[in-house]
């Protein structure tokens, strides 16, 4: 079944490398995001594994046969790749009917006519859109649309179901709907997608595994909770997560136990979990998760001045001044707090990362204690 | 890069449909365009056979002969080159200036007041671009021509009694008003494109900030469609200035000497060097004015930005002046457009011309046999064979050249948006646009000396229709390469890849998804061809031969011999067929002129 691997390989438009020797394993069967902001290479990443886009170098195989390869010679058609595209803007024609844009490639393939009828009518229902039938995509609305592009990709049983920013046109409503349906056409119809987004919060929840980006080159390639938990460096960290992870400037002031001092004049001590190797002076990076940075009303770990207060129900989002650093909170439940408060700050609910100031990677985990 | 992977570059190259058409039109375009244009040059160097004589050196040799005459032999160079230099660059600019205004005027008012009668005004006013261009310089001769100059009087003298001064009735003044109204529909496509594409959100802006109507036009929409106004000026300009047809019928009866006339005598006559450096000199204008074009679109692109549609803005409300405004536009239409084709009619159907009492009526020259006292016993219109036989010749010709310059164009359009960016594509977009820059008149006299002799596998093609069809087609292509370019350019390359991914062939993709969404544009890009080409003189002017003539030549010679009820009878019918067609076309398929010259 579809395992597609990316072996070395890089895409050149002139002078500009738009993906930089790039490795890639997507499972069988899983449902893997290339994520990372816009221009890091992602959509060209997907148009070269389905062949809409020639590498400039490298192989690329899927399903165990060699579809492309620069030393080779082989550059296999798209259609010969056994795969399906869904485009960000749909691609509909205009000029066909709902029916006719599914039928279309299927009448291409020389189905028989039954078949052809059958086939068509599984997919409306499946898709929910039987009623469209005869219209023409002008016809209907965007989520509308996109069900009939779903539809028309998935007519000829593609292994492998590749998607280029499909629900970015959407609104927030239609959306939510969207990601459950496509979670649900991932199981139903048992085969491998590929998902390209710069939304952090629809990689979180769709995929099985993120690939994240920038600027042509492999970030981290993990589950998405992995990347969330364990972030390879200060981009991966900051991009995933909503309000975005607290990233604070720090230096090593003592070892065992490992004394952080923060800008000022605060002080925490840092309890490894992992091996690391620091030394006295290092300059690093404390990530906090927002909310992992826990209110209290007596003086705890830090103090800390309130800011702004941006409640939304389930959660409230705390701006604090923690010496000379801003920090961001998330506080769980319907609460309000008074500009100007000073607040106790409790770190013990959660791990904290640590990175290079110099490289910015990840150096290792560790629990935050009182000074 | 290794060598291997440089071969499979290579192979994944040509294995897409757009990379070889480039290539195949980048070789044969090359040729086209490019060879001629050498061949231009030699010709301005080389010794001609009707000069042999008085240069005093052999045909073929290398001889600065033509340049030293054309430049600097004193009143020579005065009375063949200089002064028809300057009548033409002065016949231009204030042609372009008289199209802007016009075109401007009629854009402003049908996009921006609540005139009444929008769509008759804006289908009328098209009329004049679509008919030949000497149509209202004959309907100028056919009212004003005075019994000085003209023989018999037109019907203006007829009328008033008023004989009209020669500066009124030829020369300057009438080719300035002739060209620029036949220009104006040019200009008010494109201005009124912009007018009617900028964001209306623009002028609200200004509006909700208490700006007066006035001042909104004037400190908000004249500045954002100011760089636009400018690239319409400098694409009028180009083609005034190398307009041939309304000079040789306005300017000619008192010798107002313009490049193309002058470009005619000299390669018609004993001096095809002459002529072949008035050539250059007009290509070398038209590429300045190309890049000075570019350079100004290119470095103002990012606030002519159109965004969006204009949504229903406010409408200048003329209030009482809206229906007399909307009379006198209409009446002023008619004068142009409707009026010149009654004075054709009237004019074919006179026995002595001047006389335009109801006794001096015939139907002689439409179907007379022929009779010996009028016109060396011509058969009247409709019996004439040789008009017959031009007429299947424009015919044949036109529906050939825009069958194949459509063609090319939609595949040169498409190719070059796949590939935008590319050199290759550039320089292609480059080749398809050069034609339009070649005066008519020195592209077909090249290819007159390029064809005249076998050329490789190409046979010696001087006289046969295929000549015609070649010149045609590569003149034509820019206009259809343009609709081409923009239909694509619409179109977002995902459409044709879903296509790709599901197996659909190429022929397919386009002949099932990308024509049939584009149709209109493209189909624009078949109808303009066909129109130039039904009514184009100057470009098949030297090229044809009496069993390939052609409607338009054959007015020429009719209306050289002085023969004038054919010469408007014929004008006429080609009237008649390029409205009429256009008309359909439009009814049918919803293409048009303006969607094809849109971007130009």
């Amino acid at each position: 079944m579809p395992k597609i691997e990316l072996k070395h390989v890089t895409k050149r438009f002139g002078k500009f490398v738009a993906v930089d020797d790039l490795n890639l394993v997507i499972d069988d069967r899983s449902f893997v995001t290339l994520l990372g902001p816009s221009g890091c290479g992602k959509t060209t990443t997907l148009r070269m594994i389905a062949g809409l886009e020639t590498p400039t170098e490298g192989e690329i195989i899927i399903n165990d046969k060699v579809v492309f390869s620069s030393e080779a010679g082989i550059d296999i058609p798209p259609d010969k790749r056994g795969v399906g595209f869904l485009f960000q803007n749909y691609a509909l024609w205009p000029h066909m009917t709902v029916y006719k844009n599914i039928s279309f490639g299927l009448e291409n393939l020389k189905w028989d006519k039954a078949e052809i009828k059958a086939r068509v009518e599984e997919l409306l229902t499946m898709l929910k859109i039987s009623e469209f039938a005869a219209r023409y995509p002008s016809e209907l609305s965007g989520g509308q649309q996109q069900r009939v592009a779903i539809a028309r990709t998935l007519a000829t049983g593609p292994k492998a179901l590749f998607m280029d920013e499909p629900l970015s046109n959407l609104d927030a409503k239609l959306r939510m709907e969207m990601r459950t349906e496509l979670k649900r056409l991932h199981r139903e119809t048992d085969s491998t997608f590929v998902y390209v987004t710069h939304d952090q919060l629809e990689a979180m929840t769709l995929s099985s595994k993120i690939c994240l980006m920038k600027e042509g080159l492999l970030q981290q390639y993990a589950p998405p909770l992995e990347v969330y938990r364990r972030p390879a460096n200060t981009f991966t960290a900051d991009f995933v997560g909503s309000p975005n992870i607290n990233l604070i400037k720090a230096e090593v002031t003592s070892l065992d136990p490992i004394r952080l001092g923060l800008p000022g004049k605060v002080a925490l001590v840092f309890e490894p979990l992992d091996k690391m190797n620091l030394k006295i002076g290092a300059k690093v990076i404390l990530g906090m998760r927002p909310e992992h940075v826990a209110l209290t009303e007596e003086p705890s770990m830090a103090e800390a001045t309130v800011l702004t207060s941006l409640p939304s129900g389930m959660e409230t989002i705390v701006q604090l001044k923690m010496g000379e650093s801003y920090i961001h909170s998330v506080v769980f439940g319907d609460l309000d707090f008074d500009l100007e408060k000073k607040v106790g700050l409790d770190f013990s609910s959660g791990k904290f990362n640590l990175f290079d100031q110099e490289s910015l990677d990840n150096l290792g985990q560790g629990l935050l204690k009182k000074a | 890069m290794s060598a291997r992977s440089q071969l499979n570059t290579f192979k994944s190259f040509i294995k897409k449909p757009h990379n070889i058409i480039l290539v195949v039109l980048f070789v044969v375009l090359g040729y086209l365009t490019l060879v001629p244009l050498l061949t231009i040059v030699m010709d301005t160097v080389t010794v001609h056979s009707s000069e042999a004589r008085f240069v005093k050196q052999d045909v073929g040799t290398l001889t600065l002969y033509h340049w030293k005459k054309m430049f600097a032999s004193g009143i020579t160079s005065q009375k063949t080159f200089y002064e028809p230099f300057m009548n033409t660059m002065v016949v231009a600019f204030l042609s372009c200036v008289m199209a802007i205004i016009v075109g401007g005027f009629f854009a402003w008012t049908v996009t921006r007041t609540n005139i009444r009668a929008k769509g008759f005004i804006s289908t009328v006013f098209v009329f004049p671009y679509i008919m030949p261009a000497w149509t209202l310089a004959m309907a100028w001769l056919n009212f004003f021509r005075n019994s000085r100059i003209g023989g018999a009087p037109g019907l203006f003298t007829v009328l008033t009694g008023i004989e009209t001064a020669n500066w009124f009735a030829y020369g300057l003044f009438p080719i300035v008003i002739v060209q620029g109204l036949h220009y104006a529909p040019f200009a008010y496509i494109l201005i009124g494109g912009i007018l009617r594409n900028m964001d209306a959100n623009l002028e609200e802006a200004a509006m909700l900030l208490h700006a007066s109507r006035w001042q909104i036009t004037m400190k908000i929409t004249l500045p954002i469609v100011k760089p636009a106004l400018l690239s319409t000026f400098l694409l009028v300009f180009s083609s005034t200035m190398s307009a041939f047809a309304v000079p040789a019928f306005l300017g000619s009866p008192v010798r107002y000497q313009v490049l193309t006339t002058q470009m005619f005598r000299t390669l018609n006559g004993m001096n095809p060097g002459y002529g072949y450096i008035m050539a250059l000199v007009m290509i070398a204008i038209g590429v300045g004015i190309l890049m000075l074009n570019q350079w100004i679109t290119g470095r103002r692109k990012s606030y002519t930005t159109i965004t969006g549609k204009s949504s229903n803005i406010s409408l200048f409300n003329l209030r009482r002046w809206r229906t007399p405004l909307t009379v006198i536009l209409i009446t002023f239409l008619m004068m142009i457009a409707i009026l010149p084709l009654f004075s054709f009619a009237i004019e074919s159907f006179i026995m002595a011309p001047g006389d335009y009492s109801f006794s001096n009526f015939t139907t002689e020259f439409w179907i007379g046999a022929g009779r010996a006292d009028i016109a060396n016993s011509e058969p009247g219109i409709l019996r004439n064979p040789s008009i017959w036989l031009g007429l299947t010749n424009s015919l044949k010709l036109s529906v050939i050249v825009s069958l194949i310059a459509g063609t090319v164009g939609i595949l040169a359009g498409y190719s070059i948006a796949k590939r935008r960016g590319s050199r290759l594509a550039t320089w292609v977009n480059n080749l398809t646009f050069f034609p339009y820059l070649m005066p008519s008149m020195a592209f077909g006299a090249i290819f007159l000396s390029m064809f005249a002799v076998r050329r490789g596998f190409i046979p010696a093609l001087y006289g046969s229709f295929w000549l015609l069809v070649i010149v045609g087609a590569v003149k034509y292509l820019p206009f259809a390469s343009r609709s081409g370019i923009n239909a694509m350019l619409q179109l977002s390359g995902e459409i044709e890849e879903a296509g790709t991914i599901m197996g659909i062939g190429w022929f397919k993709r386009m002949t099932h998804i990308i024509f049939p969404i584009q149709k209109a544009t493209f189909i624009s890009g078949y109808l303009l061809p066909f129109i130039s080409c039904m009514r184009e003189l100057s470009l098949f002017i030297l090229l044809v031969s009496p069993s390939t003539r052609i409607l338009t030549t054959l007015l020429f010679q009719y209306n050289e011999k002085g023969w004038n009820q054919y010469a408007n009878a014929i004008n006429l019918m080609i009237v008649v067929i390029v409205v009429g067609l256009n008309l359909l076309v439009t009814k049918l398929t919803g293409a048009s002129i303006d969607k094809g010259i849109g971007n130009t």
